[in-house]
């Protein structure tokens, strides 16, 4: 069908074509209402016959899989796919020529004779509707802009991956099918996605647990857990596990509550008392960095709770909460010396939602408290009219929305609690155990949460209560406590779980994919949507693009030769890529395993509005740009016959390339893919079946007649974690399964792990192939102007130097070489140049030289000296520093280190400069030239 | 008074001598275990620590996190410079000084040397990291092993006499219909790991009929629900030793029952019950009790699958999360626990012979 549609298409444009050539035929009835390519084909030729024979353009069609016109008609929908995704940002004048262009496109590859002029002339045309738009250039922020507008800006960047195959391929969504007990009244019976059923918040109980055996717990809600955490300390912990247990007693600034309409959740303030207010919103945007918070304390009533025995730990029952107390939370999450994990994580968070000062007071801590670095990070709290405030600043400018947001993420993990508790309990066993396991997290926690913890029996069971000082105790989570039980079989066994539910032990369970079509349609189940979508991701690279990316001198990483991967040319070919896309089933393979089918990059959980709970997965946005996957499919992207048609595609275009070169039925060319797998399960649910799907499609006689074959195997590493740092990171694969998910109420942000520059994503791509920085790569057009998805990416997120349409640095540097005066000193010199002068102010700090080789050699000897240096404005951006190391001090370098078997000095110097671009500050950059010069 | 020794036709050289060779093979047998000891929970704490690392999925914050982590308990160096000399490094990260950190792992031997300096000088066997953060690994050990013990008890308590009743009873009806039936089915349950008994019993007992708990009952469970508790363990572990004490039973007895003496004793005119109860089963079991002896030593290591199934928070089930969980400080007690319980039991089985059956000696010389 897809295939007729387009043949239409492409018949028009060999009318026109003719036309445009000068072809005096004006046969108008060879264009036709056919929708028939052959029947068009058929049309044209005859008409031909009847008036001036024209020759047969097909006639030497050297396509070995496809016939000349199903291959144009593939080509020819790929450049009207181009157009399509770039028009409605194009100007009217840009749109005209742009649709010329097309048209011109579209009739060069109807007149092409070989593959060869097929791809040429796509390839024209895309040079040719690259050309009616101008790259952007300059400093470009979209970060301001309404979440509407910040939808079809994910639409974009995700339009862009699909089509550069960067998304990889994916499989499943992670949600699941489950059953409840009756007892429990949901809080909803549609599941919110983002926020659930709202079975703790607005659900409730309404009989007894009979197999509960002690009668104060049977109306608490009952649930397992494979493994106990070992404590609630979810500021030291780096999985899931803690934060689950931690969050019936969590409380933070603000929290979610379900709308009066039960199909949304609103954001109401928990420890604050109202939205933030902005304190610096100068130009009235509504987007600042310093932004209060009027919190809750014991004047307006907010008091601790605890179930501990203990006296010393009871006495803090029902005491008050005061305004230090929070700034006591932040204060033990971030000094380095109390080592906690999320304290290192929120210091070095580049990410989103980063405050001003944080990381220079953790890495200033590693002692302890400091309290002059605590007095320059961005965190006040101050009463001003019998109020108390708590006031931020961040390093980027939010609107209230994610002020709220951002100040929630650290907030998780900033507890709020009094020193004098903490210095009775010590940091160490802050929510955990003590040494002798005396003490307990019933006696080391102090919540605010909507549950306190009633008892803690390691490795048995958790208990929480009810909380009678919680903020919303009156009107929110009535279920008079949980009982989480630790049962190890939910692990080993994946039935164990529904088991237990179905013999009435438990509230709840997840059908496992062996129980799904017993239970599928009891009144007792209930469908949820994932978090994350698990999907395959593809390493598209040539051998050279490998070899740059990750060979001996590689920018990302470096390899020795004897393990150069060897990558497989087919996977860098579109079709190919496409084909595979066709191919699975994923909706046998997805219900199969009570998950969703899914052909997207973000799960459901990803807001478009994040503050109204809007799913980016409904958006027209998102169905565009996924539009070329699922469209002639079964609605999720499986279609045997376009995987086959489009494998003819790739293998005529891969032949035709010489890349590969056809075997025989005996003995024929083998393509052979590895998917590397996390887990040995995950080979074994899987992998079968994906290599079926793949297999099956390309196997076909009807795709190559057994010229090729392609072979799928599989690799498992030691961690499931291997095949991230072992295999995708590092290029060593050729599918990698693996899913990345976090922040669901910023899904701009998240496209950062699809580009290619380790800067933007963390060093944490997983999808390689595409040079994400390359503005020619595919087109992203907003507004009249082209980018590269770095730049893109940048602007629509914080702000983008952009230069023809690349993403730039704010500031370079480049040093000279160091001169030997006759004195024994040396003369140092360097050129800084602002990509945009005009909006940019460099201001040089500090030249600070050292003996990097003792320095290396960690003799501990090495010194930092600051020099003086000069600066002269050269104009344009530009500014020469000059500097001078003195004699006595090159000297010093000289002598090298004691440890060193080589005795001269090598010596560099670091340059400290601040800047501000477009109004916005930046300090504590540098320049760092470590080998700059040997003192002799 | 007069050295009778003289007399005697051979050299007597007394309980004395005799104690003292005993004492010194007692002393070899121990010295020899506290050797293997070592060289056991050496090579588990050389080869446990070349597992390699498992860090977090994500950016740059998370492994500096991760890194950071590493470094304060202990299992990596963090420089501000590369140093070849402890190999590749794990991580590198920038630093705000325009410099970067690297990550190395402290070396395996290093780490191995403190821990022992540890546990010889200050009788530290370290803490927990991840299973029970900052709880001491002894403490956590002695917290489970009490489960461990009783469950264990019960079961000997509980397989012992049905194995050797069972035993004796087919001894006593050697290649009747009885003794055919009970060597089939002990043949067979002998055959089932207690696994897989389990999931039978859980499935029929605890979901189907919901008779029982289907996992180890809390503390905090009624008085009645903890004893029911026991009951699937304390069958699933003794089904094996009941079967394994039947078919010793038997055949010792069978082949007592067969020799000359016993013919002579029935001919001196004793009743066959007579002569089974008072000849033939002490002679049978001479073989059996070292077995129960050694049995009842090495059952305070529990059962690592069984605990790990039925939810028991004993050392058997520790040992199995504490290689989950990478806790390796709890992973080395625990195994030093059960290779020290292993050990003891090799010597006092030995031993037990010579006490049982004063004919057998240990290291006397010939």
């Amino acid at each position: 069908m897809k295939k007729k549609v387009i043949s239409l298409l492409l018949a028009s444009a060999m009318v026109l074509s003719m036309a445009a050539c000068g072809d005096n035929n004006d046969n108008g009835e060879s264009s036709g209402s056919n929708s028939d390519s052959s029947q068009s084909s058929e049309s044209s030729a005859s008409s031909e016959t009847q008036a001036t024979p024209a020759p047969d353009v097909n006639a030497n069609w050297d396509g070995a899989y496809i016939d000349a016109e199903d291959y144009k008609a593939y080509i020819s929908h790929d450049l009207e796919l181009l157009v399509s995704d770039i028009q409605d940002q194009l100007t009217a004048d840009q749109k005209t020529k742009v649709e010329e262009a097309e048209a011109a496109g579209l009739a060069a590859i109807a007149n092409a004779g070989t593959v060869a002029d097929v791809r040429k002339a796509y390839s024209d045309a895309y040079d040719a509707i690259l050309a009616c738009v101008p790259v952007a250039e300059g400093l470009f922020s979209f970060v301001g802009e309404s979440n509407d507008e910040k939808t079809n800006m994910l639409g974009i960047l995700e339009s862009y991956a699909v089509r550069n195959g960067i998304t990889g391929m994916s499989l499943f969504e992670d949600g699941d099918y489950r059953m409840y007990n009756p007892r429990v009244t949901l809080g909803t019976e549609n599941y919110i996605v983002g926020y659930g059923f709202g079975i703790m918040e607005e659900g409730a109980i309404t009989a007894d647990l009979d197999y509960e055996s002690n009668a104060d717990w049977k109306r608490y809600y009952h649930a397992l857990s494979a493994s106990d955490p070992g404590t609630l300390n979810v500021i030291n912990d780096k999985g899931s596990e803690t934060s689950d247990f931690y969050t019936y007693i969590r409380s933070n600034f603000y929290t979610t509550f379900m709308n009066d309409t039960k199909d949304g959740y609103d954001w109401v303030p928990e420890l604050a008392m109202e939205k933030p207010v902005a304190v610096n919103d100068d130009d009235g945007d509504g987007a600042c960095t310093k932004w209060r918070f009027q919190v809750r304390t014991g004047a307006e009533g907010l008091k601790y709770s605890t179930g501990s025995k203990i006296a010393s730990r009871a006495a803090f029952n029902n005491r008050d909460v005061a305004l230090e107390d929070y700034e006591t939370g932040f204060k033990l999450l971030l000094t380095q010396s109390n080592q906690m994990f999320r304290g290192a994580e929120n210091a070095n968070n580049t990410s989103g939602g980063g405050i001003v000062g944080l990381k220079a007071y953790y890495d200033g801590t590693a002692n302890g408290f400091n309290q002059a670095l605590w007095d320059q990070t961005g965190i006040k709290t101050y009463v001003e009219d019998g109020k108390s405030y708590f006031e931020v600043e961040f390093l980027q400018e939010y609107t209230q929305f994610y002020a709220m947001y951002y100040i929630n993420l650290i907030g998780e993990s900033a507890i709020v609690v009094p020193q004098e508790f903490l210095d009775l309990v010590t940091v160490q066993n802050f929510l955990g155990f003590n040494i002798d396991a005396t003490e307990t997290p019933v006696d080391n926690s102090l919540p605010l949460g909507p549950y306190y913890v009633e008892a803690y029996n390691q490795d048995q069971e958790v208990v929480y209560k009810k909380n009678p000082n919680y903020v919303y105790a009156d009107t929110k989570y009535n279920i008079e406590g949980v009982h989480m039980k630790i049962f190890p079989s939910a692990s080993e066994d994946p039935t164990a779980s529904i088991n237990e539910f179905l013999a009435g032990h438990t509230d709840a369970a997840v059908i496992p994919q062996t129980m799904l079509d017993e239970y599928r349609n009891d009144p007792r189940t209930r469908t949820t949507t994932g978090v994350s979508v698990f999907k395959l991701n593809m390493n598209a690279l040539n051998a050279e693009d490998w070899e740059y990316m990750f060979g001996e001198n590689g920018v990302v990483t470096q390899t020795a030769k004897a393990d150069y991967w060897e990558v497989e040319p087919a996977l860098g070919n579109s079709h190919f890529r496409q084909a595979m896309q066709y191919s699975i089933d994923r909706l046998t393979f997805a219900n199969a395993r009570g998950s969703i089918p899914s052909v997207d990059f973000l799960s459901s959980n990803y807001m478009s509005d994040p503050e109204n709970g809007v799913s980016y997965a409904t958006t027209d946005a998102h169905k565009k740009a996924v539009a070329p996957l699922v469209e002639e499919t079964d609605g999720y992207g499986y279609s045997l016959e376009l995987a086959r048609e489009y494998f003819r595609v790739a293998l005529t275009e891969l032949e035709s390339e010489g890349i590969y070169k056809p075997g025989t039925a005996e003995a024929p060319t083998v393509i052979q893919l590895e998917v590397a797998w996390q887990r040995p399960t995950n080979e074994e649910q899987y992998h079968n079946e994906i290599k079926t799907f793949l297999e099956a499609a390309f196997n076909d006689p009807s795709v190559s007649e057994g010229k090729y074959k392609l072979s799928v195997d599989f690799w498992v590493g030691n961690e499931w974690s291997d095949v991230y740092y072992n295999k995708m990171m590092v290029g060593q694969y050729d599918m990698g399964f693996g899913s990345v998910s976090g922040g669901t109420l910023t899904p701009l942000k998240h496209m950062n792990i699809l580009s290619s520059d380790q800067v933007i994503s963390g060093s944490f791509t997983l999808n390689w192939g595409t040079d994400t920085n390359n503005p020619d790569a595919y087109p992203i057009v907003y507004r009249g102007e082209r980018y590269s998805y770095d730049a893109f990416y940048n602007a629509a997120n914080s702000q983008a130097i952009v230069s023809a349409g690349k993403n730039e640095a704010v500031v370079t540097c480049k040093y000279e070489p160091m001169v030997k005066n006759e004195d024994g000193s040396y003369a140092g010199a360097l050129e800084i140049t602002a990509a945009l002068p005009a909006s940019t102010t460099v201001t040089p700090v500090s030249v600070v030289c050292c003996n990097y080789e003792r320095y290396r050699n960690g003799d501990g000897e090495y010194v930092e000296s600051e020099v003086v240096f000069e600066t002269e404005d050269k104009g344009n951006g530009v500014t020469r520093i000059t500097f001078t190391v003195p004699a006595e001090l090159a000297a010093d370098y000289a002598t090298g280190s004691g440890t060193s078997a080589d005795p001269k000095g090598v010596t560099g110097f670091d340059f400290y400069y601040d800047y501000v671009l477009d109004g916005t500050e930046s300090t504590g950059n540098y320049y760092s030239a470590e080998d700059a010069f040997v003192v002799e | 008074m007069a050295d009778l020794s003289a007399a005697l036709p051979f050299k007597y050289t007394g309980m004395q001598e005799e104690d003292r060779t005993m004492a010194k093979y007692v002393a070899k047998r121990i010295g020899l275990a506290f050797m293997t000891a070592f060289i056991i929970l050496s090579l588990t704490f050389i080869l446990v620590k070349l597992l390699p690392f498992e860090r977090p999925i994500g950016g740059d914050a998370q492994q500096i996190a991760y890194f950071d982590k590493q470094y304060n308990l202990g299992y990596v160096y963090r420089f501000e410079f590369e140093r070849p000399e402890y190999g590749g490094y794990l991580y590198k990260t920038p630093t705000d000084h325009g410099r970067a950190n690297y990550y190395y792992q402290v070396p395996v031997m290093t780490q191995y040397v403190n821990w022992l300096k540890n546990i010889v000088t200050k009788w530290d066997w370290g803490y927990s990291k991840t299973f029970q953060p900052n709880v001491a690994a002894s403490v956590i050990i002695g917290s489970r092993i009490g489960y461990s013990i009783r469950l264990n008890i019960l079961s000997v308590i509980f397989s012992v006499p049905i194995g050797i009743l069972l035993g004796i009873w087919a001894a006593l009806k050697k290649n009747t219909m009885t003794d055919h039936t009970i060597s089939t089915m002990v043949m067979i349950f002998i055959s089932i790991p207690s696994f897989v008994l389990i999931s039978f019993v859980l499935r029929i007992f605890c979901y189907n009929l919901g008779w029982l708990p289907s996992s180890w009952p809390t503390d905090s469970a009624a008085t009645a629900v903890k004893i029911q508790g026991y009951i699937i363990p304390v069958f699933c572990l003794s089904f094996s030793s009941i079967c394994g004490y039947c078919r010793f039973t038997r055949a010792e007895l069978c082949e007592v029952m067969e020799s000359d003496y016993l013919l002579l004793a029935r001919t001196k005119g004793l009743t066959r019950s007579q002569a089974i109860v008072r000849h033939a089963m002490k002679n049978a079991m001479v073989p059996i009790f070292p077995s129960i002896l050694a049995e009842f030593i090495g059952i305070l290591g529990g059962s690592m699958i069984l605990e790990q199934l039925y939810g028991i928070p004993g050392i058997g089930k520790l040992f199995v999360l504490s290689l989950n969980y990478k806790d390796y400080d709890i992973l080395f007690v625990d195994m030093a626990i059960f290779t020290t319980l292993g050990l003891l039991a090799g010597i006092l089985l030995d031993l037990s012979y010579g006490f049982i059956d004063p004919r057998i000696r240990m290291g006397a010389k010939k």
